[in-house]
């Protein structure tokens, strides 16, 4: 009798399979998330180690001298920060708007579902074939030239998709208890929106911006028929100028000039990565005061 | 004539809040109610008890029209609320909702301050004209709280988000940011199956308090509820009304023998 009850608690056969089992898979996700983060740290590591010793003040702040060998990128810095923002510019009003009216007004049928999928479809062209299509369009076809505008634009058509998807998402996230709470007291659909499903939803939409952003500020060749340009020594002053880029830059520097420094552009490659960084930090410091903020 | 005749006659003549009159409701090919016909007294508690899928929420949705948003819902026959039929198209829905104050089984407060919560059907409703609380903001707040027995709990942490109030106090507040836009009926549905046996109480009391000052209809499945918190009670089956009496009469001498059968919990 007592020796059949002390058998009662102890770990079975199949308990200890089952915790081998268990153990595995612990170990196996763990080093799947491993191999996930060494290549972001692996290329952050070679950046720094090799492209550290170029950054100084005067690399962020004069133009590249001596066909592209020696000097700074400051015309490509300030280059990509016009096309970033005049892209955000066009692409996040338009994309919030359509996000809104697809998650809030309009009903489930054929057209919304034709409309979504073809946002998805948007969102799956290369940035290659937007290219061309930024070429035809915008450069020629609306005689913008080449020019910030005319890349900026190609730019918003290739993220709009993202900023779409990411406000939908955080739009459709908000309770739906929320607004049956403010119908229910007589409040129009935009009264619903602005005060109650926007200020909750405010900080999924930036996430989407922010997702943006990067993508913006590293794409190449959307704004290689478009607007950037190989080398000019002019800073941009209007949204009609041609522009270095950054990461345009980092491919001439990288591959087209002959007898540059090793350091160079991973120098550049440093500084785009910086920007695309600070850029984030800024929105994400956005967000965390706007949610600290009880109204906006 | 008896004295009871004599008595009934020397009172006035019931007030409805709500006439209902053949009121068919179908969503898309099911047919949710039939030709149902109900007045409810103006002032007065009335419960409404049946099976899951009878009919009762469906009903109390129609009375403010949130059933509409459902595109697939088509309605006919008609519901007068204080002598004016709502479903008639030259009334204002955003009127309806309200005169027409709804109270959820989830307590539902908006993610924002307490404050903000009892002063945003206010703020919507305030500049278009019609009966709301003509105070300031700050005894708008503090008459809606003390009404639903709150303002003693509350009245130091008016600025705190809604949401961290516990559910009892949340539905109370829920009820309380219906009351500075004045409105005529009060429709909860279920309004105390998330709540603990305490905050039941706590909100069966406070059912009592306004009544007579509003008209309340309220859906609920806890029989016990029905027949302590209500004056008078409807019972409903297969979308149908069944019964509707006084809610003593109906536990004590039901008239129909599918209402006796449920209410002793022979189904359900």
């Amino acid at each position: 009798m007592t020796s059949a009850n002390a058998e009662m608690f102890q770990a079975s056969g199949l308990n200890k399979r089952n915790e081998r089992v268990q153990n595995s898979y612990r170990i196996l996700f763990g080093l799947m998330t491993l191999m996930l983060i060494t290549p972001v740290l692996l290329i952050l590591g070679t950046l720094v180690a090799k492209g550290g010793g170029v950054i100084s003040w005067e690399f962020l702040f004069t133009a590249p001298t001596d066909g592209m060998r020696t000097g700074g990128v400051l015309p490509a810095l300030l280059g990509t920060i016009w096309l970033v923002m005049v892209a955000l510019l066009l692409s996040v009003p338009i994309g919030v708007c359509a996000a809104i009216y697809l998650s809030e007004y309009a009903g489930d049928n054929w057209f919304t579902r034709t409309i979504n999928l073809a946002i998805i479809n948007l969102a799956g062209v290369p940035s290659i074939v937007h290219a061309l299509f930024g070429l035809g369009a915008f450069v020629i076809f609306f005689g913008f030239g080449t020019s910030i505008l005319a890349a900026s634009l190609t730019l918003a058509v290739m993220t709009m998709p993202v900023v779409i998807v990411a406000t939908r998402e955080s739009l459709q996230a908000v309770p739906q208890a929320f607004r049956e709470a403010c119908w229910n007291m007589g409040a129009t659909r935009w009264q619903t929106i602005r005060r109650v499903v926007l200020p909750n939803a405010i900080t999924g939409i930036l996430t989407g911006v922010i997702l943006e952003v990067s993508r913006t500020a590293g794409e190449t060749a959307p704004i290689m028929f478009t607007g950037a340009v190989f080398f000019t020594p002019f800073l941009p002053e209007s949204v009609l100028d041609q522009t270095m880029a950054l990461s345009l830059h980092l491919f001439v520097a990288a591959t087209q000039v002959p007898g540059i420094a090793e350091e160079v552009p991973f120098g550049v490659a440093l500084v785009l990565i910086a920007l695309v960084l600070t850029m984030n930090s800024a929105s994400i410091a956005f967000r965390m005061w706007l949610r600290g903020k009880k109204k906006w | 004539m008896t004295a009871a005749q004599a008595a009934a006659l020397l009172q006035p003549a019931p007030q409805y809040a709500i006439d209902t009159k053949k009121l068919n409701l179908w969503y898309g090919t099911f047919q949710a109610l039939y030709d149902v016909d109900l007045r409810i007294r103006q002032g007065m508690i009335t419960s409404m008890i049946g099976p899951s899928g009878c009919g009762k929420s469906t009903y109390l949705r129609s009375v403010n029209r949130i059933n509409e948003r459902l595109g697939y819902v088509r309605i006919e026959g008609r519901i007068d609320v204080m002598g004016e039929n709502i479903y008639d198209p030259r009334v204002e829905l955003i009127q309806v909702r309200k005169q027409v104050g709804m109270v959820f089984q989830r307590p539902n407060p908006l993610p924002i301050s307490i404050r903000d919560n009892i002063l945003f059907s206010h703020r919507l409703h305030a500049k278009g004209g019609g009966d709301v609380h003509q105070g300031t903001p700050d005894e708008i707040v503090e008459e809606s709280l003390r009404t639903v027995l709150l303002w003693d709990k509350v009245k130091d942490r008016l600025k705190r988000k809604a949401t961290e109030l516990s559910l009892e106090e949340q539905q109370k507040l829920c009820i309380a940011r219906l009351l500075p836009v004045k409105p005529k009926l009060l429709l909860m549905d279920e309004p105390c199956s998330a709540l603990d046996p305490k905050g039941t109480e706590a909100v069966e009391e406070l059912l009592w308090e306004l009544r007579g000052q509003y008209t309340i209809l309220i859906v609920t499945h806890n029989m016990a509820q029905a027949r302590r918190a209500s004056e008078e009670c409807i019972f409903m089956l297969m979308g149908k009304v069944v019964e509707h009496a006084p809610t003593e009469e109906m536990f004590v001498t039901p008239t129909h023998r599918e209402t006796a059968d449920y209410i002793e919990g022979r189904y359900g």
